[in-house]
């Protein structure tokens, strides 16, 4: 039967001893009461007996190691027979104390550029960000400027109240400027203004706007219009009488006498749309008319039927329709001919653009000495020249006319 | 794809004859007939292990299971032949193989039948997990998940297949490409299957209450997943929310939260957040059953809650 030696507690106070010496080897029969081992206490050396007879097949603890009370030394087979009969072999030495570490290496990695964080409560997006912006959390929660915790949007929003006026801020907004930019450029305790008026003039910055519904239908139709086959005819009419009556304006007249000669002429009449030509059985005429940046195109219907009053009277109408920007589908369809007078503003002669859907316009200058200088663009695909130039002609006849001209009301 | 390629069969339970019980295969049994539109026994395991088997004789099957309740019979076969054999032999084994399946809460279909399962198979290596959570992923995605040479797990569901809904047309279609359906600039909303929708309907409440503007991004497949797009919106957005059906312990979402936490750290403005079923198995109850799921209601008002508490 086997027996485990272990380390004896000899004295009081002993928790762990040393082996000194082995005086038995493995394989050697030991007496009961024989000495065994030396072992050094906390006090001293001792030799130890054996408490068992019997053969020493293991020696589990090397001189010189250290153990604790109780844990086992060595072993002895108290049948001598079956120890006969143990192989004797090298044993591992179990519970070596000598371990041997592995290192754990970790290849070096090359060192990124981070901005080291800030102290303080807020989420990572806000402590990077104040990183960025330099801001000091902690600090500025200790003086109740910022709350805890922190975000992103607080962070941005001390910083801009901290280096910006509010008409500063507004400016940026505008010009969709990023403050911190802006910051990093001007580098400024307090950004006003000014500075960021500078700052868009030194960089050329521009100001980027979208364009209102009726401007993005009006550039589109524009657009469109220049795919139109075009010419233009210049004319210079004679409107001396008709200016030095005052009863209804200069264009209320022309749109009436254009109107009037339009109905002889089915072509003027007429507009080229998806491969057919559609002609319209009476003087639709639309007028251009700009409300700030904006242009409108609004039609006066069946001009041949109107008087100059009812003439005048819609284009009042119409003027205001536009301006409070309430103009009906039914006021801006149907025109196949338009008129555009910038002569008010003192321009002497102009090229105006086809509106889509029309077989042309009239560009009307301003009076020197009682002549105005008209531009017609035609569209050739409608008209030639030759009608085109019957009509222009027409016009003129009709203007040169005064038993005619007297005969409107 | 039967038409076009004739590799193509499909089996499963009344998937045949019967029309599918969903009405999937409707009308496919009559026009290929039975060598090619399988109905098999009720044996999950061994529907998935024919399938398997089909794959690697040169078929390209789909495998229906009726619901995901019933796929945990074959998971052997799911877990140790379908997702492994691919590596197992080096590459040289191809397994071009599809195990559609709806999962879900419908409508008081008890525990045992009202499950979301989606953990379970987007965390086995070697499967590839795709849901349908529109018709449009639907037609698309399905077309590419047996045109893929790998084994895919197809999950739809359940509440998905009564929805009226247009096919958009695509060009191209990539799986592993997810769908912004909306965007927006203050918070990323993930999710899929039935959520995405119930979320959608959340989304103008939150965007009424909070005053944001909020970025709904749709996953045609859960594993891979595409993280670039995630990470493109969180960048934006700073804020990140999840909403998926199932149980929210173990889910399939906290494997994303983890990756955006992981990858995305210091892009958060706001812990994120994940919006999923509760920790019970679904009640047979109406009532107690749409206390155990995300509802919009729900999503609006946890969404909206969680954004006043972090700085919205």
């Amino acid at each position: 039967m086997e027996y485990k030696v272990v380390m004896p507690q000899l004295t009081d106070t002993m928790e762990e001893g040393k082996i000194v010496r082995w005086l038995k080897k493995e394989g050697e029969i030991v007496k009961k009461d024989e000495p065994l081992v030396e072992i050094e206490s906390d006090k001293a050396v001792m030799e130890v007996p054996s408490m068992k007879e019997g053969v020493l097949v293991k020696i589990l603890a090397e001189e010189g190691e250290e153990l604790p009370v109780g844990a086992p030394i060595a072993v002895i087979e108290t049948e001598v027979e079956k120890a006969q009969t143990i192989p004797k072999k090298v044993e591992e030495k179990p519970a070596r104390k000598e371990e041997k570490k592995e290192e754990i290496k970790i290849p070096q990695k090359k060192p990124e550029k981070k901005e080291a964080l800030p102290e303080g409560t807020a989420s990572p997006s806000a402590k990077k960000t104040a990183a960025q912006l330099g801001v000091n959390i902690k600090k500025l929660q200790e003086e109740g400027k910022l709350p805890v915790p922190a975000h992103e949007k607080d962070i941005k929003s001390y910083f801009y109240s901290r280096f910006f006026t509010k008409s500063a801020l507004q400016l940026l907004q505008r010009y969709g400027l990023s403050p911190e930019e802006v910051y990093q450029s001007v580098k400024k305790d307090r950004i006003d203004k000014k500075a960021v008026e500078k700052y868009i003039k030194e960089k050329n910055i521009p100001e980027i706007s979208a364009p209102s519904d009726i401007q993005r239908i009006l550039i589109k139709n524009l657009s469109k219009s220049t795919q139109i086959p075009v010419y233009h005819i210049t004319h210079p009419f004679d409107v001396k009488y008709l200016l030095e009556k005052k009863d209804y304006t200069l264009t209320t007249y022309l749109i009436k006498v254009f109107g009037d000669v339009m109905y002889n002429y089915p072509g003027v009449r007429t507009i080229y749309k998806e491969g057919s030509f559609y002609t319209y059985p009476t003087s639709n005429i639309s007028v251009a008319i700009a409300v700030d940046n904006e242009l409108f195109n609004p039609t006066i219907k069946n001009v041949e039927d109107k008087t100059l009053k009812e003439i005048y009277e819609k284009l009042q109408e119409l003027k205001e329709k536009a301006k409070n920007r309430n103009l009906s589908v039914e006021d801006i369809q149907g025109a196949t001919f338009s008129i555009s007078n910038l002569g008010m503003y003192g321009i002497k002669q102009f090229d105006a653009v086809i509106p889509p859907f029309h077989s042309g316009i009239a560009g009307i200058g301003a009076a020197v000495d009682g002549i105005i200088t008209v531009t017609f663009t035609f569209d050739h695909r409608v008209i030639n020249g030759a009608q085109a130039a019957m009509f222009v002609m027409d016009i003129e006849k009709r203007l040169n006319d005064s038993n005619y001209l007297k005969s409107l009301r | 794809m039967m038409e076009r390629d004739e590799t193509v069969v499909i089996l499963g339970e009344d998937v045949g004859f019967y029309g599918g019980n969903y009405r999937v295969t409707e009308g496919l049994y009559a026009k290929y007939g039975e060598k090619r539109v399988i109905d098999t026994p009720i044996a999950e395991n061994s529907i998935v292990g024919n399938a398997i088997g089909m794959a690697l004789g040169g078929l390209r099957p789909v495998a229906e299971i009726m619901t995901v309740n019933f796929i945990l019979i074959a998971m052997d076969q799911i877990v140790n032949q379908m997702a492994k054999l691919r590596y197992m032999s080096g590459g040289k084994i191809e397994l071009p193989m599809v195990v559609r399946t709806p999962q879900g809460v419908s409508k008081q279909l008890a525990a045992q039948h009202s499950q979301s399962l989606e953990r379970f198979f987007t965390s086995v290596p070697g499967l590839i997990t795709m849901v349908a959570s529109d018709a449009t992923a639907a037609y698309y995605g399905l077309k590419k998940a047996i045109e893929l040479d790998d084994p895919v797990i197809f999950l739809e569901h359940e509440l998905l297949y009564p929805m009226k809904m247009e096919i958009q047309k695509r060009e191209s279609f990539d799986p592993f490409r997810a769908d912004i359906v909306k965007e927006g600039k203050d918070i990323t909303v993930v999710s899929y299957l039935k959520m995405l929708h119930d979320t959608l309907k959340a989304v103008p409440v939150i965007e009424k209450e909070l005053d944001v503007s909020v970025e709904v991004i749709n996953l045609h497949s859960l594993n891979p997943l595409d993280m670039e797009t995630i990470a493109n919106s969180v960048k934006k957005t700073k804020r990140f929310v999840i909403v998926t059906e199932e149980p929210k312990t173990g889910s399939f979402a906290a494997e994303v939260v983890s990756k955006v936490s992981e990858e995305l750290f210091y892009h958060l403005d706001a812990p994120p957040l994940r919006i999923c079923g509760e920790d019970v198995p679904t009640p047979y109850n109406r009532k107690l059953e749409l206390l155990s799921i995300p509802t919009p209601e729900k999503i609006a008002q946890q969404i909206v809650y969680w954004g006043r508490e972090h700085g919205i």
